[in-house]
C-alpha cells in the first residue's frame, strides 16, 4: 500500500495571517494544504506533479483570500458594543 | 509522571489511542475507524486502510434544521457503516481531530460505549509517513440502536444564559483571541456567520489548540492542567465550553472531561453563531 511521502511542514506569513504551509506526496502527487495556525482551520490546497508548483499554488490562493478577511480592531472597555 | 504521554494516563486509555495502536488494529474485526475532517475531500484524497469517512456537514448534523445528527439517522449511519453498539470506534481527522471531537462528542451523546480518539489526527499518521489508501472501505452492514441523548453533555442557551446571570457554571471560550476579542467574527478563511463580534460576559479565553503539540497530540496532564487551572477552570464547577459552531469546544470538552476528568463540563454547540446573532444578548468586547 502507497505511503506518503516526503512530508514537510513550515510556518509563513501571508497577507499578515500567520499560517502553516503542510505539504506530503502520495503516489506521485503533491498535496498542499495552507491554513490558519491560529485556530488551525483549512484555508486552501492544492495537488500537482511538483512540490515548487504545488506550494506556489497553493500560497498564491491562500494569499489572495487571506487578503480579503476584515479584521477590526474593537472599542475597548465596553460591553454590547454594536458591531462593526 | 512528568515524562508520561497523554496516551499513557489512566484518564485518557479508555479514550486515547496511539497511530501504533490504530496500525496494530487494522485488522481488528471489533474495531471501526472513522475519518471526520474539516476538509470533506481530505478522506478521499487517502485515509488509513479500512477507515470510514464521515462528512460532519451532511452525515454528522441534521441538514434542515439547525441541530445534532437526530437518532435516527446516527443509527442509519452506524448500521451502513457497520457498527454495532459493542464496536470499538476510533475516529480521526484533520485540524488536529476538530471534527472528529465533534463526532466523538455526539457518539458519547448518544450513548455509545468505546469511542475513541487517533491521538494526533491525520496529520500525524500522515507525518509519521504510514500507509493511505484512496479507495472507500467496505462495510458490511450491521444493527445499531442509539440511547436517547445525554443531555449532561450539551448546553442549550438558556442554561447558558443563566450561567452568565447567575455564574452558574464557567464559560470556556476556545476560539481564538481575535475573535474572543471581536477583531474577527470568524477564523480566517472560513465564513463570517454572525452579527456581532466579542465573547459571552465572564467567559475564559483559552484557544483550544493550546492543548496540542506541535504534532498534533495533546500535551500531557501536568501541562493541560496548569492550562486551564491557570484560568481557574479546575472542574469543581460545572463549565460549558463554546466557540463558533461547537467543533472546537468539542475538542476542549474531551480535553475537560476525559483528559482532566473534570466530571460537569458541557458543550454549548449553540457558540459564537447562536449568541453573537441574538438580539439583546450581553457581549463583552474585549
Amino acid at each position: 500500500m502507497p505511503k506518503p511521502e516526503d512530508y514537510s511542514e513550515r510556518s509563513a506569513t501571508l497577507a499578515g495571517w500567520p499560517v502553516q504551509i503542510v505539504t506530503y506526496r502520495l503516489e506521485g502527487t503533491y498535496y498542499t494544504t495552507v491554513q490558519n495556525t491560529d485556530p488551525g482551520a483549512w484555508v486552501v490546497k492544492a495537488q500537482g506533479p511538483t512540490k515548487q508548483d504545488v506550494e506556489q499554488q497553493a500560497v498564491k490562493e491562500a494569499e489572495a483570500l487571506l487578503a480579503k478577511i476584515k479584521s477590526k480592531k474593537p472599542p475597548t472597555g465596553c460591553t454590547s458594543v454594536p458591531g462593526f | 509522571m512528568a515524562s508520561q504521554t497523554i496516551s499513557q494516563t489512566s484518564k485518557a486509555q479508555d479514550v486515547l489511542v496511539s497511530t501504533d495502536w490504530v496500525a496494530q488494529h487494522l485488522n481488528d474485526p471489533n474495531v471501526r475507524v472513522v475519518e471526520v475532517d474539516v476538509d470533506t475531500q481530505a478522506y478521499a484524497e487517502g485515509h488509513i486502510p479500512g477507515a470510514g469517512g464521515w462528512a460532519w456537514d451532511t452525515q454528522l448534523c441534521d441538514t434542515v434544521r439547525r441541530d445534532i445528527i437526530p437518532k435516527e439517522k446516527l443509527e442509519q449511519l452506524l448500521s451502513s457503516s457497520g457498527i454495532s453498539n459493542n464496536t470499538t470506534i476510533v475516529l480521526y481527522g484533520d485540524n488536529n481531530n476538530w471534527f472528529a471531537a465533534w463526532a466523538f462528542w455526539q457518539l458519547k451523546l448518544y450513548g455509545h460505549q468505546d469511542v475513541r480518539l487517533m491521538n494526533g489526527g491525520r496529520k500525524k499518521w500522515i507525518a509519521e509517513g504510514r500507509e493511505l489508501v484512496k479507495d472507500p472501505a467496505p462495510s458490511r452492514p450491521a444493527t445499531y440502536r442509539a440511547s436517547n441523548p445525554d443531555l449532561a453533555l450539551r448546553a442549550f442557551l438558556p442554561e447558558v444564559t443563566t450561567a452568565v446571570q447567575q455564574h452558574a457554571a464557567q464559560l470556556v471560550d476556545v476560539r481564538s483571541p481575535q475573535e474572543f476579542s471581536g477583531e474577527l467574527l470568524a477564523p480566517p478563511g472560513l465564513p463570517e456567520t454572525c452579527q456581532r463580534g466579542g465573547h459571552i460576559p465572564g467567559a475564559k479565553s483559552i484557544p483550544w489548540g493550546k492543548a496540542c503539540n506541535d504534532d498534533g497530540t495533546f500535551k500531557n496532564p501536568e501541562e493541560l492542567k496548569t492550562l486551564y487551572g491557570g484560568q481557574g477552570i479546575t472542574g469543581e464547577k460545572p463549565v460549558i465550553a463554546y466557540c463558533r459552531i461547537g467543533e472546537r469546544s468539542s475538542h476542549t470538552w474531551f480535553v475537560l472531561k476525559y483528559l482532566l476528568g473534570y466530571s460537569n463540563v458541557k458543550n454549548y454547540d449553540g457558540s459564537w453563531t447562536e449568541w453573537g446573532n441574538l438580539v439583546g444578548a450581553p457581549i463583552e468586547k474585549p
